[in-house]
């Protein structure tokens, strides 16, 4: 199996607190792989290692070794743009831009500088299509993305990252501001999107996990306690704390 | 001490309706203003004007020239020039300190490290609390005469440099603070996750800030602008020092005098009596109305241009 | 090269960000630059305390006699000339318009220019003070000395024992601010008596009292319109409200500073309410509680446990009024006028410092170095009010928390 994202000893500290401690873990290519743990626990702020998204808060100091395809991620000279661009992000609450539908899947690559129109739109139904919602928005293109229901937000929020064409998707819970249809939905599109893509999810629902994820690292104090193949963790994991926790012990 | 309890309460009745009183007196000068400026307003209108004739309504609204002649007649005045002057000095004022206050705020709430941004913010709250007097003082010491200056190297001959780009400068540095401030506030309150989902995205910080952070912080922003607008649109003495005083146009050339109706209403300040008091207040009545029509107008827009994609 | 174009419009649009801010910070800059190059030379205490209309005195001397009087020694002072003959000193100095002027140093207490006889109708006694310029003087059988000759001609002429003085021309200095300074503080004084009562109960009945119901949200719409009312137009108000109706009541035949104060009034009030409401409406309802739990009605709990607690929210309103009363202009020119008066009285119009400005900005030709004396004047309050509210909003928060 190969790996896209590899981190080794990775620490990471707000001021004094220590929220990440010599985290090691491997991201396979074209594998859901969850992160799961209880609040706090530093899964979200492991997830924004992966692109940098940790560099807009200040007092943050990131120490170890994070490869994106073997290169680098931290240092000065990594084009951060570039970074981002390969590694897209969906978030915890469905956020599209005060913008029409069109206009949010396609503001990615117009940052880029894409100005054709035939290509923008080429590209804003291929993602919109990979997202399964063309279906749904095809004839109110230039609607106002936020008069979509939250499941269709979500979606939108998704195919706007798949514009970019990225390699890897990280996924922020993106599923728990969403009712069980919407739910269901969003995780068949994981289903279908891991054959294109790497995808990173964090989420609180062990049940997600199991169901959707093909490896799972269980995060606790900032430190990852367990990682391997999602159903062996959850038939059989090898540490106490994990068993605890999917059982529903505590978290 | 059931006797005590009653009358207790019974001072709570009496206090409540005392201070019901004073609240009623306080919320009826708006009434009161309205009131009196209609009424004192429309007398030119509506009268013979002690023998000169009623002024025309229409006359009134759309003839070119303010006071005609020496002679009092009931036609010397006209305020479509003061109208139309009114609306595009406010017009070019938020042209040029609209960008200027917006992408203040922006330096203030999202680019500037902190102790820069506090001492931006500083500067523009006294810059908000200066008082207009100053500002009009400022325009006739420093603007005056660069202006008259530039005109004349461009073959223009402008009233000692008082002019409409002298009215703009002073009216627009009396509404950056105003902008900013207002702009600021909700730059601020824009939801950060849309600034991170646009950072994901690969965009820069640059584009996020002017393609999401403005685009979400519009309704705001707008706000500010018809705040702006209210005061640039009641602003007098300062544009009455600065305008040139003009009693004919309209002015739309930049080094042309002009006048608009607050400072046309300081000027007749020397009568006492008859249709040239009384169409003082016409002119309140005029300002009151352009005022309120320009903020119905303005929010119709923003209500419009907020639903496209709010 | 599609990566090479977004850089360049990057470049653009931060360095505009720049720009403007830059432009913001600077239109301050050139305000307080322009008002204090301007201004600073006439800043002196003599400004404060002087009338701003010169009075002059024509008079002539009871003793025309030289003597010798024992005086201090001038001569390490600059530009100061005694004339021993009759026991004075003139002094070379400019005057508040910048004007050269022949300007009296020293005056010996047995002078002869301390008991003159005033030539104007009704004879009386004059006396020469210290800080008095002169005009010109006349000689019986000699040419006149004017002041444009300078102190030092001036001064030697008439120490000449030769001359007989025959009529002598001053007058004070004129061009001080004392009466707008006082019609300032007058105006404040009475606008703050009665607006913050007036806002502060109001803010009371909102806050503690009002139902809530539409009357209620009408009556506070209302007040909030007022905000948005140009000073002009409370001008118009003033002349047609407050002018009758204090003619009516007071001793005052025109218009007069209790009409401009009550005009200034309602222009504050609306801050002053605002300001006081969200004060009151920090006060933890605990506190309201906890007093009507103890068997305390509801205006013992508002003025007792409440209001003290809104104190600095109070403060605070009341310093932004004194702010606005200081700046207000246009209003004011219109109840009040802009005739400049250094005698100051309640039932009578005078200008304010911001309508002095408008009065001298509005002279032909316009006295700008004046004006920008007392607009650094001005902004130096507004300055102080500034830190104050700052200091005041701060202890509110804290409070509030």
């Amino acid at each position: 199996m190969e790996k896209v994202i590899e981190t080794q000893e990775l620490s990471l500290n707000y001021g004094d607190f220590n929220a990440l401690a010599n985290v090691n873990l491997p991201i396979y290519r074209n594998k859901v792989t969850a992160l799961i743990g209880p609040s706090g626990c530093g899964k979200s702020t492991f997830l924004r290692c992966l692109n940098r998204m940790n560099d807009l808060i200040d007092n943050v100091k990131v120490e170890g070794i994070i490869r994106f395809n073997g290169e680098p991620v931290q240092g000065v000279g990594v084009d951060v743009i570039e970074l981002r661009k390969k590694v897209g992000m969906v978030f915890q609450k469905p956020n599209p831009f005060p913008m029409s539908i069109f206009d949010n899947v396609a503001y990615g690559p117009r940052q880029q500088g894409v100005k054709n129109k035939d290509k923008l739109k080429e590209i804003v139904e291929k993602a919109l299509k990979q997202a399964a919602l063309y279906g749904e928005v095809k004839d109110r293109m230039n609607e106002s993305a936020t008069r979509l229901s939250g499941g269709q937000q979500q979606r939108l929020c998704i195919a706007r990252a798949l514009a970019m064409e990225p390699e890897v998707l990280l996924m922020d819970e993106p599923t728990s501001a969403l009712d069980p249809m919407a739910t269901q939905r969003i995780e068949e599109l994981i289903e279908e999107l891991k054959k294109d893509y790497t995808i990173v999810i964090v989420t609180h629902s062990m049940q997600q996990a199991a169901r959707i994820s093909d490896n799972t690292a269980f995060f606790l104090l900032g430190e990852i306690i367990e990682f391997g193949l999602t159903s062996e963790i959850f038939a059989n994991p090898r540490d106490k704390r994990t068993e605890d926790y999917i059982t529903g012990r505590f978290g | 001490m059931k006797g005590t309890r009653t009358s207790l309460s019974q001072i709570d009745t009496i206090i409540g309706s005392l201070l019901m009183i004073l609240a009623l007196v306080a919320s009826s000068f708006i009434v009161i203003i309205a009131a009196f400026i209609t009424i004192r307003g429309i007398l030119p209108f509506i009268t013979d004007n002690s023998g000169l004739g009623s002024v025309n309504v229409l006359q009134f609204l759309t003839n070119t020239v303010w006071l005609r002649g020496t002679t009092f007649l009931s036609t010397a005045y006209g305020a479509g020039f003061i109208i139309i002057n009114t609306l595009y000095i406010a017009f070019l004022t938020v042209l040029l300190s609209f960008p200027i206050g917006v992408l203040t705020a922006l330096f203030i709430a999202k680019v500037a490290p902190r102790p820069i941004a506090a001492t931006m913010r500083t500067i523009i709250e006294l810059l908000a609390s200066i008082p207009s007097i100053v500002f009009g003082l400022v325009g006739v010491g420093l603007f005056l005469p660069v202006i008259y200056n530039i005109a004349r190297a461009m073959g223009y001959s402008s009233g000692g440099g008082s002019s409409v780009i002298a009215t703009v400068f002073v009216l627009s540095l009396m509404s950056i603070p105003t902008i900013t401030a207002v702009a600021e506030v909700s730059i601020r309150q824009v939801d950060e996750s849309l600034e991170q989902a646009s950072l994901a995205l690969g965009a820069s910080p640059t584009q996020t800030r002017f393609k999401i952070t403005l685009l979400a912080a519009k309704s705001g922003i707008f706000s500010g602008a018809i705040l702006a607008v209210g005061r640039s649109l009641g602003e007098a003495t300062a544009v009455a020092l600065v305008s040139g005083n003009a009693r004919s146009g309209p002015s739309f050339g930049l080094f042309e005098t002009t006048a608009t109706i607050t400072s046309t209403l300081l000027q007749g300040l020397k009568e006492t009596n008859g249709i040239d008091y009384d169409i003082r207040f016409s002119l309140g009545i005029l300002l009151m109305v352009v005022i309120l029509t320009t903020n119905l107008a303005l929010n119709f827009i923003k209500r419009k241009v907020g639903n496209v994609h709010g | 090269m599609v990566k090479r174009k977004v850089r360049l419009s990057e470049i653009l649009l931060n360095s505009s960000v720049f720009l403007s801010t830059a432009l913001s910070a600077l239109a301050l800059g050139l305000i307080f630059f322009y008002v204090i190059r301007e201004g600073t030379t006439l800043l002196n205490w003599e400004l404060f305390t002087g009338n701003y209309h010169a009075r002059n005195y024509i008079a002539e001397l009871q003793d025309n006699q030289s003597q010798s009087y024992n005086m201090p020694d001038f001569s390490t002072s600059e530009n100061v000339y005694p004339v021993d003959r009759f026991g004075i000193a003139l002094e070379e100095d400019v005057d508040l318009a910048g004007n050269g002027v022949v300007r009296v140093y020293y005056v010996h207490p047995d002078s002869p220019f301390n008991q003159m006889i005033s030539k104007e109708v009704g004879t009386e006694v004059v006396d020469l003070d210290v800080g008095m310029i002169f005009q010109r003087i006349s000689y019986v059988d000699h040419p006149t000395s004017l002041s444009r000759g300078g102190a030092q001609k001036f001064a030697t002429e008439l120490n000449d024992p030769q001359r007989e003085v025959y009529e002598l021309f001053f007058s004070d200095l004129g061009g001080g601010i004392q009466g707008s300074i006082i019609t300032t503080i007058y105006l404040i004084f009475m606008t703050i008596i009665i607006a913050v009562p007036f806002g502060v109960l109001t803010a009371i009945y909102f806050n503690e009292f009002a139902p809530s119901n539409w009357i209620t949200k009408t009556m506070r719409s209302f007040i909030e319109t007022l905000t948005g009312v140009p000073s002009i137009i409370y001008g118009l108000l003033g002349i047609t409200v407050f002018v009758p109706l204090t003619v009516r009541f007071t001793p005052a035949v025109n218009s007069n500073l209790i009409a401009g104060a009550l005009t200034l009034s309602v222009i504050i009030l609306p801050t002053i309410i605002r300001t006081t409401e969200e004060s009151l409406r920090v006060v933890p309802d605990d506190h309201r509680a906890a007093s009507l739990a103890l068997g305390a009605n509801k205006t013992q709990t508002t003025f007792k446990v409440v209001l003290p607690q809104a104190s600095p929210g109070i403060i605070t309103a009341t310093f932004l009024g004194i702010g606005r009363v200081i700046g207000e202009s246009a209003a004011l020119i219109f109840v009040l006028g802009a005739a400049i008066k250094d005698t100051v009285n309640i039932y009578e119009p005078s200008t304010s410092l911001a309508v002095h400005i408008w009065s001298m900005m509005t002279d032909e030709p316009a006295n700008i170095a004046l004006s920008s004396t007392i607009a650094i004047l001005i902004l130096a309050i507004v300055l102080v009010i500034n830190v104050t509210v700052k200091i005041g909003v701060k202890l509110l928060t804290r409070k509030g928390m």
